[in-house]
């Protein structure tokens, strides 16, 4: 029944987004509001059909359907209730699935927000954008990733659950879809720029209107970039965070992409210069989500994650292949209506920084992309096997990293036009010192080495210029008799919020990936080893059965303290078992527990392998996401959201319209 | 002026003091044990993807650590404990793609795309140098909108 519900629910999103792109495109023709108002309107259906096909997919999972392909692969009986729903995403083709139903909450939410406008040909376009990408994922579905199918042959009594890795740790539930509403979200500001390409209406309007887009978007991204660095050090149990593997570089790659766009579209707002590379940049954005889509879901990278492999990968190559080419194709046509009125005046300068940034950004991007798809480049070329690994993008990617924290201390206190001496002298003067004083500090506590030292150093530098643009800010509210909270929101600020999210990430990883120290002991019950100070003692092992997996428990003391339980997981359908690890985290460092062999039954003395790992500032990551989150909640808050001109810091007022122009047609 | 300056110089003589200090090690040669966790790092697990040898546990990672460890008491440099893991496997071990042939590509490009973006700018950023416009007279007219709107 499900299988019937949901290749129905998936037809109807089909046929609703091909309609609707029809009748806006025939609306467009005729310039009739009526039908522009009606396509608009498929949206809604779109949206009903993925979540009938989601309802159904669930109803399937929940009730043990096995006559789903998709269930008999990815459920069984004996999955906890929480890990069978998030079974839709551990596989292909629900995770098309849930990209589709994000596709048209997204579209929804943009079909309401622009409801008063739907005959504006700029929405209208954009909503063809939109509907056309969630045609593909429906298409995907009807054809080679159908959730739907169902077996050949008698319909098996259980299934083997979703891979031992994804139901091991309830992250599971929020590191997937945070991600996806990430990717997906930039669908909405990438339709708006190929509207705009569309319209020839390439003025800043809608840059304004899918600012918070965007910003939304990168939000989410960024929770789900970090969240899944927490997953992997909390489940995957091999002590890191970031391995520098294929899929986590898919989704930093938007992520690069989109964090230049935040920055430069600034520029072109405040200066009207840098249409073409903002375009390009959402462009990129949006195509190295698809990208990422298919490098992770093909199976053309095999890497920790990829736990797929179909006939889909040609298809998302076409469909990414197109994407580029209708933009390029669409910001060559409009070459000339995207020729900048500004100049930039001096490279020391708050518009010459966000270059500079771009360029860093331009960069990170490159470095991460050529080293993710070089084994395949290489391949191609002349058979050659190699890989391309974490020594490679930690070398190439520090300077960039590095240079960016630099920047993310000057831009914030240059000026827009040009800067002056005596300017940057009293802006900079305190965090300098800040800086250099936490520095000889670092030095003096022995800590060593340059990169870290640079890292210490040149974050306290940007974190400072932060908060001193934040204090400044607080004393204009309490000036102007506004509430304290507005010194914190709006974009300006709130990214200083984020800055400071980011200085605090940066300074975990610069600690956590230069001075981590590990070792393996075997120990008898009893025995204690010790390690950087800490001190484990090994008290047991004990096996607990639980309904879909069996679990080797180690009990171990730490520094004579709280006992931890580092275990080892045997799921009946899984060759390797796999470990949980039991961190014991702390301000300054995190004392990282593994159970790598559980005692051998008939072991004498029953000795287990006890990894341990002492890998300091491991909670600055956490903290540091979570603040960059905070910021950017702050920095999409309503109300003084955009400065008065008369607000601005010593610039030209700004080039920008209060209210977006509205274009009657 | 001058104290301005003064100010920038004492904080960079500070800066480069302490980084001079920080960046001497601290003195004592690394151990075998130290050196051959850092070899590790730049080789895959050969059962895994992207994982070094030295952060899995696949067994096959196991016994490279063990023969990195007995090769590093043996005295072999880097390049030597290197070659002989590409002997065994193929050059897909190395995480550190070698620098010439074809994996040398991975290396230079970044470097050459970044060098001709930074000079593609600074030709750019010649080329934006303001030039003197003369103000049209619909600029003119413009202008005095502007200014006498309410």
């Amino acid at each position: 029944m499900s299988a019937v519900a949901g290749a129905a629910a998936v037809a109807l999103g089909l046929a609703s987004a091909l309609l609707g792109v029809a009748t806006l495109a025939i609306g467009l023709r005729r310039r009739d509001p009526r039908l522009l108002r009606g396509g608009q309107r498929y949206v809604w259906l779109v949206l009903a059909g993925a979540l009938l096909a989601t309802a159904a997919m669930q109803y399937a999972l929940l009730t043990h359907d096995f006559s789903l392909r998709f269930v008999a692969a990815n459920g069984s009986r004996s999955t906890p209730t929480l890990y069978t729903i998030t079974g839709m995403w551990s596989a292909l083709e629900g995770s098309i699935l849930l990209w589709g139903l994000v596709l048209a909450g997204y579209l929804a939410v943009m079909a309401r927000r622009f409801r008063d406008r739907a005959a504006d040909p700029m929405v209208a376009w954009a909503t063809i954008v939109g509907l056309a990408v969630a045609a593909f994922f429906f298409l995907l579905m009807a054809g080679p990733a159908n959730p739907f199918r169902v077996v050949d042959g008698p319909v098996p009594l259980d299934g083997p659950g979703p891979n031992p890795l994804l139901q091991n740790h309830p992250l599971v539930a929020f590191h997937p879809p945070m991600l996806y509403l990430g990717y997906v979200g930039f669908t909405i500001p990438f339709a708006f720029a190929l509207a705009a390409l569309v319209t020839g209406r390439l003025g800043e309007g809608w840059l304004v209107e899918t600012r918070r887009w965007a910003l939304f978007a990168w939000g989410f991204l960024t929770a789900g970039i970090v969240l899944g660095a927490w997953w992997s050090y909390e489940v995957l149990g091999w002590g890191g965070y970031w391995a520098w593997d294929p899929v986590e570089n898919a989704s930093l790659l938007p992520w690069l992409t989109a964090t230049a766009y935040l920055h430069s579209v600034m520029v072109q707002e405040r200066r009207g210069m840098l249409r073409v590379w903002n375009l390009s940049l959402l462009v990129a954005t949006f195509s190295l989500t698809i990208l990422g889509t298919f490098l992770t879901r093909s199976g053309v990278l095999e890497s920790v994650h990829a736990f797929s492999e179909s006939a889909v990968g040609p298809m998302i190559l076409g469909f990414f292949a197109l994407v580029v080419a209708v933009s390029i194709a669409l910001i060559g046509w409009r070459g000339d209506r995207l020729r900048s009125p500004g100049a930039i005046d001096s490279a020391v300068s708050r518009e010459g920084a966000f270059l500079a940034n771009n360029l860093g950004f331009a960069a990170f991007t490159f470095v991460v992309l050529l080293g993710t798809v070089f084994p395949l480049i290489a391949e191609a070329l002349n058979g050659e096997q190699l890989s391309v690994g974490a020594p490679y993008f930690n070398r190439m990617t520090a300077p960039v990293g590095l240079t960016l924290l630099f920047l993310m201390a000057v831009a914030p206190v240059l000026p827009w036009r040009k800067a002056s001496g005596d300017v940057l002298h009293r802006r900079l003067a305190i965090p300098a010192w800040t800086a250099v004083a936490v520095v000889v500090a670092c030095v003096a506590v022995g800590v060593r080495g340059l990169g870290p030292i640079a890292a210490f150093g040149l974050g306290t530098f940007a974190a400072a210029a932060a908060i001193r643009h934040l204090v400044v800010s607080v004393r204009a509210a309490r000036r102007a008799g506004s509430p304290v909270l507005r010194a914190f929101t709006g974009r300006t600020n709130g990214g200083m919020v984020v800055h400071i999210g980011v200085v605090v990430l940066a300074i975990g990883f610069a600690g956590s990936s230069s001075f981590a120290e590990s070792r393996q002991f075997r120990l008898a019950p009893g025995q204690s080893a010790s390690l950087s100070g800490h001190t484990v003692t090994y008290l047991g092992t004990r096996t607990v059965e639980e309904p879909h997996k069996t679990v080797s428990q180690a009990r171990v003391r730490i520094d004579g303290g709280k006992v931890y339980a580092p275990g080892l997981n045997q799921f009946p359908f899984a060759t390797q078992a796999i470990g949980s690890p039991s961190v014991k985290t702390g301000f300054r460092e995190d004392v990282y527990l593994t159970l790598v062999a559980a005692p051998e039954p008939d072991s004498p003395d029953g000795t287990a392998v006890i990894g341990v790992r002492i890998q300091p500032l491991v909670v600055w990551l956490w903290t540091g996401g979570g603040i960059m989150a905070f910021g950017t909640l702050l920095a999409a808050w309503p109300g003084g959201r955009r400065r008065r001109p008369q607000e601005t810091d010593g610039g030209p007022a700004a080039v920008m319209p209060a209210e977006p122009v509205k274009v009657a047609t | 002026m001058t104290r301005r300056s003064l100010s920038w110089a004492a904080l960079a003589l500070v800066l480069a003091g302490a980084l001079v200090v920080g960046s001497r090690g601290d003195g004592s040669p690394p151990s075998d044990a130290e050196r051959a966790h850092r070899i590790a790092q730049t080789m895959r697990c050969p059962t895994c993807r992207s994982q070094s040898m030295a952060d899995s546990d696949a067994p096959a990672a196991r016994q490279g650590r063990e023969e990195i460890l007995r090769r590093v008491g043996d005295g072999q440099t880097t390049e030597e404990i290197q070659d002989y893991f590409v002997s065994r496997f193929d050059d897909s071990i190395l995480l550190d793609p070698r620098k010439e042939g074809v994996s040398g590509l991975v290396w230079a490009l970044p470097v050459l795309a970044v060098t001709a973006a930074v000079a593609g700018l600074a030709v750019a950023f010649r080329r934006w140098r303001p030039r003197r416009r003369q103000a049209t007279e619909t600029d003119r007219a413009l202008v005095e909108e502007a200014l006498h709107q309410p």
